[in-house]
């Protein structure tokens, strides 16, 4: 039976776009591969035991890929691993020189800008979520049970808990825009 | 788009959007751009398909290629006559900078 290792949550640890790149390559190099990564690979992945492999991996976002998206990363020689949402994982075996996707300044801004701009729709979306949670329960607490007191105070805990991991991310890829 | 707003977008270029407009001069496809690149700047720059794909979109979108067909799953582009503006723009001031830089020589 071949030797199986699980990751959880590898998207939400390796947040920098190229700190999850490498953390992939890493993995290869050390004989540990994925041939599919699918919807949920964010949360769940299953890397099978293999030859140790020298690959590049690209992570790309891309909220409408259209065909020529993909036949462009293909006519460059790129291997399609899959997509979590629209974010796209891409790689490439090489020896000598590492291939790169983004070969200017002004394009790994743009990706990292793309990837920061998804993630701060959700940072928004928890913040308010967080901030009509909080005057909710400072309005109501008086007509309220002490029990539907808890839930309330715990469901905006998690909101702010969450909304501040968010803008973690935001504030961690802009500070790593430039790579 | 008013062509001074994308005067503006654009000028001054970035190396890499010079050549890909450069390049669609000539109908081509994004592969085919890479190595075109690659042939006139003598191997200096080798482009990525991430920075290809970007390049095109932006550029299309703002009307300086457009697509003319597609041969075997591949979109060709070809530079408009707003794109053959820019680009002689950015030429001259290439120029204009590659003269005062002599000058002082």
């Amino acid at each position: 039976m071949s030797k199986t290792r699980t990751e959880w949550f590898s998207t939400f640890r390796y947040v920098v776009p190229a700190d999850y790149e490498n953390w992939m390559e890493k993995l290869a190099a050390d004989g540990w591969n994925i041939d599919k990564i699918g919807q949920w690979s964010s949360i769940r992945m299953v890397f099978k035991k293999t030859d140790p492999k020298q690959y590049r991996y690209i992570f790309d976002i891309h909220t409408s890929a259209k065909r020529d998206y993909l036949e462009t990363y293909r006519q460059f020689g790129w291997e399609f691993v899959g997509q979590m949402a629209s974010c796209f994982i891409w790689r490439k075996e090489y020896t000598a020189i590492r291939p790169e996707s983004f070969t200017d300044l002004e394009s790994i801004e743009k990706r990292n800008r793309n990837v920061m701009n998804a993630v701060m729709v959700s940072f928004i979306l928890f913040t308010v979520i967080t901030l009509v949670m909080i005057a909710a329960t400072l309005l109501s607490s008086s007509s309220m049970s002490s029990e539907e007191t808890l839930q309330m105070v715990l469901f905006t805990a998690c909101a702010a808990l969450f909304s501040t991991y968010l803008g973690w991310v935001v504030w961690k890829i802009y500070h790593n825009r430039d790579r | 788009m008013d062509y001074q707003k994308i005067r503006k977008r654009f000028i001054p270029m970035s190396e890499t959007m010079f050549f890909i407009l450069f390049s669609l001069r000539e109908e081509n496809h994004g592969y085919g751009i890479m190595q075109d690149v690659e042939k006139i700047t003598r191997g200096r720059i080798k482009l990525g398909a991430g920075t290809v794909y970007q390049s095109l979109s932006k550029l299309e979108s703002d009307g300086l290629i457009q697509p003319t067909q597609e041969i075997e799953r591949k979109k060709q582009y070809r530079i408009t006559k707003i794109g053959e503006k820019i680009l002689s723009e950015e030429i001259e001031r290439i120029r204009e900078l590659f003269q005062i830089t002599e000058d002082f020589r």
